[in-house]
């Protein structure tokens, strides 16, 4: 009898839990099933009431459309080249430091580590005018050099590639030495290959970070030959008013976010371990 | 010797684009400035900046109240959501994997594209949310429209962006409690929620500091969100205090009262960064 009652309990209680869980599932999907949905109706599906879910014809002409009306590929390009650029630079500025700081001892260092932890403590906005004023007088405004270079060290991925470099045993390194490797040659060959996945979740978090970057590229960019697809999208916003754009900022917004959904899939596991990485050293 | 080698290219990169501009910044609040006369004839104005800021702006003041108002209602609700969710998952669950991908799916995913998506979905004469009040039979809203409804419904979208993130973190505070444990107290004789109680919450009070921590940070700063979801309004009932500084510095140019908002808003991320070292710091 209670053998039956318990099972019973938890069926409800499983019911509960699978219910909560797919109920949150649909609340976090719905807006990207229905901008994809949108992406493809014509203004008056949009608008239409009762609600319509699915165009009775898919216009994918809606993208063709905004080809037409921002530099699409351009878009993709810079995005692309700015957050390559950043995130190799990230890597190797960040290992090279963590590097240092973690395996020679020199007068200093312990000081000079504190301050690079100071330096996390202060946020981008409150530099955010200074260092635009250092870009125009190097005139890197509207340059990638003025999207790049600001960005190509932090604190953050310094301790980060510091603290995995403690563990790395020493013995491997004056193994190096003794056989008569070169400093940079045993941190580019020895150091570097046994850092693979700090410098995988240090990749990931850097990638996703700048590809999704806002501020810093609206202050910096005048040209649209220069956009990134956050700013492409942005452009999009000036015609919010008309519900006949709607179609296109809702393709805009899918073109953006695709391929970065099928890249997370691809590499769920990183993200997770990445992350998880960031809050136990936090 | 080779260590400075090692480390030298990335302090100067520090020293020049984040400690330099650190000092510069509080310079500049001090003056009056457009950033086209030169640095060495920006007139000196003293507290004047921080002073009219503090008494005489009511549009600082109000994007203060809005961007505490914001922190608040997004770190509450998002360490909630993200600590139930975790507690879900990390109970016995089909296909873990899977749900866990879906609620952290938008937090990957360009704050710029999903605010574009949520203003569409929240239009109050278009919007996916009135078409499905309507099908329940309930009346539309005007949501971003609102001068009421604006700021929740932009805290609904950032909470609804990033509470995979909070999710994450506690899903490796959890694993990171040993299963001993609860075995252990099991054999004694605790049931379910004695051990939530006495086990699972007080180990996971450190991640817990520092979710709510990094929360309040990034909420502090949000920009991205109210900047293309209402551009601050329905008149400055979303205007907040880093979307009202980038106004002031780069619409208005006046940097003197710019820089002097960023300074006072880092006093505020740098007292929260303080308690939160001296908290980890009595644990030790």
């Amino acid at each position: 009898m209670s053998r039956r009652r318990l099972t019973a309990a938890g069926f409800l209680l499983a019911l509960l839990k699978y219910g909560a869980l797919s109920a949150g599932a649909i609340a976090m999907m719905l807006p990207f099933i229905w901008m994809v949905l949108s992406s493809l109706m014509a203004p008056h599906e949009i608008m239409a009431r009762p609600l319509v879910w699915f165009p009775a014809r898919p216009q994918f002409e809606n993208y063709a459309r905004l080809a037409e009306v921002v530099p699409l590929g351009r878009m993709y390009l810079n995005s692309l080249i700015v957050t390559i650029a950043i995130t190799a630079g990230v890597l190797f500025t960040s290992s090279l430091a963590g590097y240092g700081f973690a395996k020679f001892r020199f007068p200093g260092r312990d000081t000079l580590f504190i301050s690079v932890l100071a330096t996390m403590m202060i946020p981008f906005f409150v530099v955010l005018i200074p260092v635009f004023y250092l870009v125009s007088r190097l005139g890197w405004v509207d340059s990638y050099l003025g999207l790049i270079v600001p960005n190509l060290v932090t604190a953050f991925g310094i301790f980060f590639m510091r603290q995995y470099i403690l563990s790395l045993p020493d013995e491997l390194l004056d193994a190096a030495r003794i056989d008569g490797a070169s400093e940079f040659g045993i941190y580019w060959r020895i150091v570097l290959p046994l850092c693979g996945p700090a410098l995988g979740a240090l990749a990931i978090l850097a990638f996703v970070y700048h590809w999704n970057s806002f501020l810093w590229p609206l202050i910096v960019v005048r040209s649209p030959e220069l956009w990134t697809i956050p700013l492409g999208l942005n452009s999009l916003l000036i015609y919010a008013s008309s519900p006949e754009v709607v179609n296109l900022q809702m393709a805009g917004a899918t073109l953006a976010i695709i391929p970065v959904l099928i890249v997370f899939v691809l590499l769920q596991r990183w993200f997770v371990q990445g992350i998880s990485l960031t809050g136990l050293k936090g | 010797m080779v260590g400075y080698a090692f480390v030298a290219p990335a302090l100067a990169f520090l020293l020049v684009f984040a400690f330099l501009p650190f000092v510069f910044t509080i310079y500049v609040s001090l003056h009056e400035w457009n950033m086209l006369t030169p640095v060495s004839s920006m007139p000196f104005r003293g507290l004047e900046n921080y002073r009219y800021l503090l008494l005489d702006d009511p549009l600082f003041r109000q994007t203060f109240a809005n961007t505490v108002t914001f922190a608040v209602g997004n770190v509450a609700l998002s360490t909630l959501l993200g600590l139930t969710v975790a507690l879900v998952l990390n109970s016995r669950v089909r296909f873990r994997t899977f749900w866990r991908a879906i609620y952290f799916l938008p937090y990957v995913t360009s704050s710029v594209a999903i605010a574009i998506v949520w203003a569409n979905i929240y239009n109050a004469n278009y919007g996916l949310l009135n078409g499905i009040l309507e099908m329940l039979g309930l009346p539309p809203q005007r949501f971003l429209a609102s001068v009421s409804q604006a700021m929740p419904s932009v805290i609904a979208v950032a909470v609804w962006h990033s509470v995979g993130y909070f999710m994450i973190l506690f899903l490796a505070g959890l694993q990171n409690i040993p299963g001993e444990l609860y075995d252990a107290a099991k054999v004694d004789g605790a049931g379910d929620w004695q051990r939530f109680r006495f086990i699972t919450l007080p180990l996971l009070k450190p991640t817990m500091l520092f979710v709510v921590v990094v929360n309040t940070l990034i909420s502090l700063q949000v920009f991205d969100l109210v900047f293309i979801l209402t551009n601050g309004g329905p008149v400055n009932a979303t205007n907040t205090l880093v979307l009202y500084m980038y106004r002031t510095a780069f619409e208005f140019t006046r940097m003197g009262r710019a820089t002097a908002m960023a300074i006072l808003l880092f006093l505020i991320t740098f007292a929260i960064t303080l308690v939160q070292l001296h908290l980890l710091r009595e644990r030790r």
